[in-house]
């Protein structure tokens, strides 16, 4: 809770830590180093990202995402390496994604780690996907006690610290914001390059109609499923163009349904978001998670925060979409507490829900 | 004219409080009415215009049909006094009270302090002052809430904050009653309509963490509320208490995929 | 004369029970629709009133509430009758449907006491407005709290369609307070009825 300042349980550090992060929950494929200095600075050393992208109209499937995972392993993580200047015998653990996310792609990439640790013996340390979103953005952003939104391809919440834990206040009720927004842009047939989300906000910001959906809170929970049915059913209306049109006619394009689905469904993560804000009585709000990086929602994150005279932080592409270097802070993190995961329990899980964490690190 | 019946009216009135969507406030439509509360849903900017205003319309409409549709089966809440839902403002009855936090201990404090060892005494003598005991009281509530889930209205909402109890004199109280006090439900903002016993117990459960995050050994004090509310549930009651066990485990989300 | 004052707007409105010829009164309102030229618009400032049939009013505040929301329906363009005055009537009946509720709550051959209200801009006074009630309506005008007197509780709860189960249990008083609460509620929220 806000107000009381109480002293971080986390230790200055004795000496510089250096852990590397393996992230690859969904399609993307991360590596990080992160440097913990005994000045107390967090530096990123480095951050090497590869994305499978699959071709228009088409999702990424586990067993493909995973094969990618697999190929790419080596490559990206001596590129980490190189770049951030350090050798495996420095590092001091080794962290990895313990979930939530796909199951193959997680495990491919937890079997890497796995290897890694007993090739170089470095300890493993199992990080959830979440929690690394939130140190992360709280490290780069500085914000100090956010409420949190967290929206990306597989997650939907909003977070907020209490007592070692971070607890959930909202979430979605089915989808996750980000499947949402892919799934609607594989309808109309939209890149997968650099991401589906990115292209939606860029047709977005070409359409000018607002088409009604419905706006769908429940206390500070959402549910998403109605409106992506109710949007794929403009695509079949008879005024639907996709080729477009001009502006006086009485028509809907694939502009249009990308504004209004934005429009819609941002308007209903900001709503919740300042509800648990007015909850808490929070000045503060850290936006992260792929969909994270999208300026619109930004936006209006922004003049929301403005009219209660509170912060928005977020943060880029580089560290809201899934990354590398937010597994290797928040297990750098729960590492200097004293935290290991041994080998015997270094599987992966498909569930695991933000608020199982123990945050020791934080008061 | 250049500001409109409904701004002229707020401003006329005593702000009460301000909320993440709304303000509320204390007014009179002539001098000499009875005072109303005013919950003027203001304009979100984050908002396309034409979503917020369908938003504020349609969401003060469902407040008001709750509203109304409760009313009509005898159930105790406000009634309503006036909608202007071009304006985002909705006016119901002044209910002259307590809440029900502010009457039990530890709802003094204010919301989301971590210490509530500091019971208030003061409050308790207060409850002394409607005629009824804490048990009574309890049991009050659980019978308005289960009359309000027959109707299949679901709250969404439900804490020791939105239940005042009613200043004895303030109202017609039944005659041949020992009871001079009567509880009512109060904000319907969040509310819905469900027949799904799922609904009716996180509505429950909804309270039931209130209860336990606002005072101190609520155990006993909810277990009464569920007595009174299973009373009138009858028959309905054994598949919504089941639920309430199921919503209890898992806490009121599901585990979810990431 | 009852007042009404709003912000910007006063209503006034004076009881009459009992009214003689009621049907004489519907005749001229229904006339003075019709009529041309500029005897037309006398005639239609001469009834320029909303006639309420006082037996289904509960309270000061039934009616207080009606004007309001009338007025708030003129202000913003949205009157769904011609006049600010027939709206009051439009707006007592709870169903959306405009004849029944003139039918209902207007003025008839059957009607026993009649509520007579007028509305105006708080800055435009009308002088000797009882007067121009009276010249319309014959009957005795009597003070406003003799509304409860002439209240017609049973129709009221029929045209609100209200559950017996629950009116029923109560008391008389109780069970009053009940009607009087629903009708209120639902003058107010006429404009979000679905």
């Amino acid at each position: 809770m806000p107000g009381k300042a109480r002293k971080t349980p986390l230790k200055d550090a004795d000496r510089d830590y250096l852990a590397l992060g393996l992230e690859g929950s969904a399609n993307k494929l991360g590596a990080g180093i992160m440097k913990h200095s005994k000045d107390g600075a967090a530096t990123v050393l480095s951050n090497i990202r590869h994305t499978y992208i699959t071709p228009p109209g088409e999702g990424f499937q586990p067993r493909d995402t995973a094969l990618h995972h697999r190929e790419w392993a080596l490559k990206v993580i001596n590129d980490c390496l190189t770049k951030a200047g350090v050798s495996m015998n420095e590092i001091d653990c080794i962290c990895f994604t313990k979930g939530p996310g796909m199951g193959a792609p997680l495990q491919s990439v937890a079997l890497v780690a796995r290897t890694l640790s007993l090739m170089f013996n470095k300890p493993l340390v199992g990080v959830n996907h979440c929690v690394g979103h939130i140190e992360m953005g709280r490290e780069i952003t500085g914000a100090q006690n956010p409420v949190v939104l967290y929206v990306s391809g597989g997650n939907t919440q909003v977070i907020a610290y209490s007592r070692q834990c971070y607890r959930i206040f909202g979430e979605t009720l089915d989808i996750a914001v980000g499947n949402c927004l892919d799934r609607f842009a594989r309808i109309i047939n939209l890149s997968n390059d650099p991401s589906p989300g990115y292209n939606i906000e860029q047709e977005a910001k070409k359409g000018h109609r607002l088409l009604p959906l419905p706006y769908a809170t429940k206390g500070m929970d959402v549910s998403l499923s109605g409106i992506l049915s109710a949007i794929e059913a403009y695509t079949v209306d008879k005024r639907f163009r996709p080729e477009g049109g001009t502006k006086d006619e009485d028509i809907i394009t694939p502009q249009d349904l990308c504004f209004s689905l934005q429009e819609t469904v941002f308007a209903m993560l900001v709503e919740i978001t300042e509800r648990a804000m007015a909850h808490i009585g929070s000045k503060e709000v850290l936006i992260v998670g792929g969909v994270g990086s999208n300026e619109r929602l930004q936006q209006m994150m922004g003049i929301m925060a403005q009219e209660r005279e509170a912060r928005v932080f977020a943060t880029d592409e580089r560290f809201c979409i899934d990354n590398g270097i937010m597994i290797a802070q928040a297990g750098l993190l729960s590492y200097r507490m004293g935290y290991k995961t041994p080998l015997a329990k270094s599987s992966c899980t498909q569930r695991f829900r933000t608020d199982e964490v123990h945050v020791a690190w934080r008061a | 004219m250049t500001i409109s019946i409904s701004q002229s009216l707020i401003q006329s009135s005593l702000p009460i409080s301000q909320g993440a969507e709304a303000k509320v406030y204390k007014a009179q439509l002539t001098p000499d009415s009875p005072p109303i509360l005013l919950k003027y849903r203001f304009q979100k900017n984050y908002r396309h215009p034409f979503l917020d205003a369908n938003l504020t319309r349609s969401r003060i409409a469902g407040e008001a049909r709750a509203l109304l549709k409760c009313l009509r089966s005898g159930i105790n809440v406000p009634g309503i006094r006036m909608v202007d839902a071009t304006e985002g403002v909705l006016g119901i009855e002044w209910i002259e009270g307590h809440s029900v936090r502010k009457l039990l201990p530890g709802g003094a404090e204010d919301d989301g302090s971590d210490d509530v060892d500091n019971v208030d005494v003061i409050d308790s003598v207060n409850l002394n002052e409607y005629g009824v005991s804490v048990d009574e009281l309890m049991k009050l509530i659980g019978v308005e809430i289960a009359k309000m889930h027959q109707v299949d209205v679901i709250h969404g909402d439900l804490t020791t904050s939105n239940m005042i109890l009613r200043q004895p004199g303030s109202f017609v109280p039944p005659q041949n009653h020992d009871i001079k006090t009567a509880l009512v439900l109060i904000d319907f903002g969040l509310s819905y309509q469900s027949t799904l016993a799922e609904d009716k117990a996180v509505d429950l459960y909804v309270l039931e963490r209130a209860f336990s995050s606002t005072h101190p050994d609520s155990e006993p004090m909810f277990a009464k509320v569920l007595a009174g509310y299973a009373e009138i549930m009858a028959g309905d009651w054994p598949a919504i208490k089941h639920r309430l066990d199921d919503v209890r485990l898992r806490g009121r989300k599901r585990s979810m995929v990431g | 004369m009852e007042l009404f004052r709003f912000n910007h707007y006063v209503a006034y409105a004076l009881l009459f029970s009992p009214v003689n010829d009621p049907g004489q009164i519907k005749k001229r309102i229904i006339d003075a629709a019709r009529a041309t030229g500029s005897e037309g618009e006398e005639e239609r400032e001469a009834v320029n009133f909303s006639f309420i049939d006082a037996s289904l009013i509960t309270s000061r505040l039934h009616l207080e509430t009606a004007i309001h929301q009338a007025i708030i329906a003129e202000s913003q363009g949205s009157l769904r009758t011609k006049t600010v005055h027939s709206e009051i009537l439009f707006g007592l009946n709870p169903t959306n449907n405009i004849t029944e509720a003139i039918r209902r709550y207007g003025v008839s051959e059957t009607s026993k006491a009649l509520l007579v209200v007028r509305i105006t801009d708080s800055s435009n006074a009308i002088s000797n407005l009882e007067t121009k009630m009276k010249e319309v309506v014959s009957g005795i005008a009597v003070p406003f709290e003799e509304l409860s007197k002439v209240t017609d509780w049973e129709k009221i709860e029929k045209y609100h369609k209200l559950p017996n189960e629950v009116t029923e249990k109560a008391d008389v008083a109780r069970a009053r307070a009940l009607i009087d609460n629903v009708a209120v509620s639902s003058v107010a929220m006429k404009s979000v009825v679905q």
